[in-house]
């Protein structure tokens, strides 16, 4: 026998030997009518996705009419072609599609991922949805008042209450990102078909879209289907202007969404965020994994893990094309929320003003750069990083340094995006619950005027 | 497609299954206790959970900075979950620290309780009573699953309960029903570890022999408290319950017994509520949703459980103007359709596409895999099955799907929850 050492449990097993990952490489070509391809091949299952990803995002609608992007894009398989919902339905189940259409606020994205067996006969549905949509007026009255019930349902929802009175307190008034992409009430219920079809008309066209691949599939097969089914697709969606981004308050303010009888509150703290191709991105990525994009963050770690007070906090910056939102948030029982805010700030601040040691920094760089392949085992996983690309304009080699670039972020530059990009005193401090309860010891903090919102009166 | 298997049994009882896949530098560790919420005596509802999250509060040697931050700063992710038959823990983590998740499970499935103290009950005894706010009490149609469970299952019945337990049953939970629960359930040949992913097959096993061998096998398990077996299957008698208030719109859940997890009926039903409401060529969504507009959205859906009964379960929402009443009655002329005249050829053959489809989708995980064989394994002792089940969904016919229906989706077996708005709602509106 071998001498195996004596097992020795309170040591940490050392790591065997690093094992290489590399990102899938990308490949671009565009086709005659400005389309773009891009494609990734990852082999090993009979699978494949393909996206369609368009200029067709919430920035692109008309002021009055928010929510005509993600209607359209919801609308897409209720009819096209000669082929109405019913149809489309049967033949979409029948190759066992997993068909998938929605928008963000920068794009919409339609696709779908199948067995590869299927995928030709897939794309041709796809196709067929993007660039033939009828918009049948059933369909639209179906699907508007199926949203507006959903508005409905949200603000009986204490998450997605918080979520909506946070953007709404984020960012000014009647700017575009202080309503739900979605749209609300008001907007939504003044949809029509000929305002979908008029936005489906002028965003959805090749030029500045995009055709993403990933799977079992090879550029030239994935040129090929795009030549075959969007070859001669035509048309450009206009320029759009920059949304304005203004933020709503300029000093820390509460609003307390009054949610009577609730037994929690949901808390977002949060302000204007980062545009996704800020120069100082993977910093605050680090940042705020550090404050609580990661399980054993500040924000867990303290709310969680020492007081008890949630199940759960953590944070998070949304970046767009333009500045996005940055949110911290948890669900607290009520007895503590005063208190469960004043240390969520206290961690906001203490990011400012510490910098952070090495072995935290260390920890989480290694985390974000660990759990970045494990997105990456399906084909959808690499589609939306290729979505990513195109949405960004990041260059084709992006993520082969993805982990480089979060593994090189420094204690100073921690300390940099955290004093340039988290905002305490400035901030909209957003409670779902009790009012009744949670005011006073609120307003006893001292941060600044706290507001009480029914949320019945929200438009 | 062939997932690769390989399987062998520790002296103490630990059965280990392996599959290799080097496409991605990760390797998921996954830990099946076959143990759940059912093994749970009155009064102390809520305890496996509870127990789930006290797994990772330490062991004897796993201090600072704990397990989750040790997964964590190697750049790994894991979590846990407690169901009604079993408790699963899983770490993905790189390759190279397939080690480091080894010595972890080890020593919280050997080691746990000189680690155990009241001050870590206490603390996370408070974080466990604040997911049950956030997901249950504070949730609109929160406590669904819990009321449907108390209707389906008679009190003396081991699903009866919730799996989060009450509040009262796990403010009374003390460090011996901790202590207890571990030094019952908890041993080696109580589980299945599953590792899936990029490691060479040997070495592999050799640290698996090396980190849990010495562990010692438990003592023997105690009968499932109640009355695990129902005879006959069937309620004999309609049961209803109607919530009213705390929602804005109504909702509607019909739900029928059926023969559990791995019995041909069950397939046929699972395939039966593909069918129903699988994709927008389903049955509920093409009548329903888009035709009639008596629901807003449909879903339907078996529960993979082993004990006793499983379920399956329709559920429907309502839309502003609409009636749960003409809902609940639509969903059960469907059903009754299916029962007097089976389903068509094409209908199933998209059904059987669908769940195919997904399957191959699945398994592109490493993590899904592991659980998957981990299941396997723990209920049928044959993880194999994930390379054949697809062949017990293949063998589900027309005739099958319809007598599944005639049998056991009838009056006398079924339970309807309604949710309604209340009277505070209505004011608003």
């Amino acid at each position: 026998m071998s001498a195996v050492p004596a097992l020795d449990r309170t040591r940490v097993p050392a790591p065997g030997p690093l094992r290489p990952f590399r990102f899938p490489a990308v490949e671009r070509r565009t086709l005659s009518n400005g389309l773009e391809v891009l494609a990734a091949e990852v082999r090993g299952f009979p699978v494949v996705t393909f996206d369609l990803v368009m200029d067709g995002g919430g920035v692109a609608e008309p002021s009055a009419q928010g929510g005509v992007a993600s209607l359209a894009a919801g609308l897409l398989e209720s009819g096209a072609g000669e082929r109405g919902a019913a149809e489309i339905a049967e033949a979409v189940d029948g190759l066992g599609l997993a068909l998938d259409s929605g928008v963000s606020w920068d794009t919409a994205q339609a696709g779908f991922t199948s067995l590869r067996s299927r995928a030709d006969a897939g794309f041709a549905i796809l196709a067929d949805l993007v660039r033939r949509p009828t918009f049948p007026q059933d369909e639209v009255d179906r699907l508007r008042d199926e949203r507006l019930a959903a508005l409905t349902q949200r603000r009986a929802t204490p998450a997605a209450l918080a979520d909506e009175v946070a953007v709404r307190s984020i960012f000014a008034p009647g700017t575009p990102f202080s309503r739900l992409l979605g749209g609300v009430a008001g907007t939504v219920a003044g949809l029509d078909r000929e305002r979908v079809a008029a936005f489906h008309a002028a965003r959805y066209r090749p030029r500045g879209a995009a055709l993403v691949a990933a799977g079992d599939v090879s550029m030239d097969e994935a040129a090929a289907l795009a030549e075959r089914f969007l070859g001669d697709w035509t048309g450009a969606a206009a320029a759009v202007a920059a949304p304005d981004v203004r933020p709503r308050f300029d000093r820390a303010t509460i609003v307390i969404a009054d949610r009577p009888g609730a037994v929690q509150s949901e808390i977002r703290v949060g302000h204007v965020g980062i545009e996704r191709t800020a120069p100082d991105f993977f910093a605050v990525t680090v940042m705020n994994a550090i404050l609580g994009g990661v399980f054993s963050s500040r924000l867990n770690r303290t709310l969680r893990e020492r007081l008890g007070y949630t199940y759960g906090a953590s944070s998070s910056f949304a970046s767009r094309r333009q500045p996005g939102t940055f949110t911290a948030h948890a669900a607290v029982q009520t007895e503590v929320t005063a208190h469960a805010v004043a240390e969520m700030l206290r961690e906001i601040r203490e990011l400012r003003e510490v910098q952070v040691g090495e072995v935290e920094l260390t920890d989480v760089r290694t985390f974000l750069a660990g759990v970045f392949p494990l997105g990456l085992q399906t084909t959808d996983g690499v589609a939306s990083r290729l979505v990513t690309l195109f949405t960004f304009g990041l260059p084709d080699d992006y993520y082969a340094h993805h982990r480089d670039r979060i593994l090189s972020v420094t204690a100073a530059e921690v300390q940099d995006a955290a004093r340039r990009r988290l905002w305490p005193d400035r901030a909209a401090i957003v409670v779902a619950g009790d009012a009744e309860k949670v005011r006073g010891p609120l307003e006893d903090l001292g941060l600044g005027p706290v507001e009480i919102l029914d949320p019945a009166t929200l438009g | 497609m062939q997932i690769p298997i390989e399987r062998f049994t520790l002296g103490n009882g630990l059965r280990v299954v392996l599959s290799e896949d080097h496409s991605n530098p990760v390797v998921a560790v996954n830990l099946w206790y076959d143990v759940g919420s059912r093994n749970e005596r009155p009064g102390r509802t809520g305890l496996a959970h509870l127990f789930e999250h006290m797994m990772f509060k330490g062991s004897q040697h796993v201090g600072e900075p704990g397990h989750i931050a040790h997964v964590e700063r190697v750049g790994g992710s894991l979590n846990a979950s407690t169901w009604l038959d079993r408790t699963t823990y899983y770490d993905t983590v790189p390759a190279d620290r397939l080690e480091l998740a080894l010595w972890l499970e080890s020593d919280r499935m050997g080691f746990f309780l000189p680690a155990l103290s009241r001050e870590k009950l206490d603390t996370e005894r408070e974080v466990v009573k604040n997911e049950r706010r956030q997901r249950v009490d504070n949730q609109p149609y929160g406590d669904w699953d819990e009321r449907l469970q108390a209707l389906l299952y008679p009190p003396d019945h081991p699903y009866h309960h919730p799996v989060i337990g009450s509040m009262a049953d796990l403010e009374a939970m003390g460090l011996e029903d901790v202590r207890d629960f571990f030094r019952t359930f908890y041993a080696p040949n109580n589980a299945v570890l599953t590792l899936c992913g990029d490691f060479e097959p040997a070495g592999a096993r050799e640290l698996v022999e090396r980190w849990f061998g010495p562990i010692p096998r438990g003592p023997g398990l105690p009968p499932l408290p109640g009355r695990p077996v129902l005879d006959p299957l069937r309620l004999g008698a309609e049961a209803r319950g109607v919530v009213e208030g705390g929602v804005p719109l109504p909702r509607v859940y019909v739900a029928w017994r059926i023969p559990p997890y791995g019995a041909p009926e069950y397939y046929a039903a699972d395939v039966l509520s593909e069918l129903l409401a699988g994709g927008k060529s389903s049955r509920l969504y093409r009548d329903l949703v888009r035709e009639r507009r008596l629901a807003r959205s449909v879903g339907a859906f078996v529960l993979p459980v082993v004990t006793g009964a499983s379920a399956l379960i329709v559920r429907g929402s309502v839309p502003p103007a609409g009636d749960a009443a003409a809902l609940e009655a639509a969903v059960l002329a469907e059903v009754e359709r299916i029962a007097a005249g089976g389903p068509d050829a094409a209908e199933l053959e998209r059904a059987l596409t669908g769940l195919e489809a997904r399957h191959v989708f699945e398994l592109q995980k490493v993590d899904e895999r592991a659980d998957q064989l981990s299941m396997l394994a723990t209920y049928f002792d044959d993880p194999g099955l994930i390379n054949t089940e697809l062949d017990r969904y293949r063998a589900v016919t027309a005739a099958a799907v319809q007598r599944l229906a005639r049998e056991y989706l009838g009056d006398d077996n079924r339970v309807v929850l309604t949710y309604l708005p209340g009277a505070a709602a209505a004011e608003e509106a």
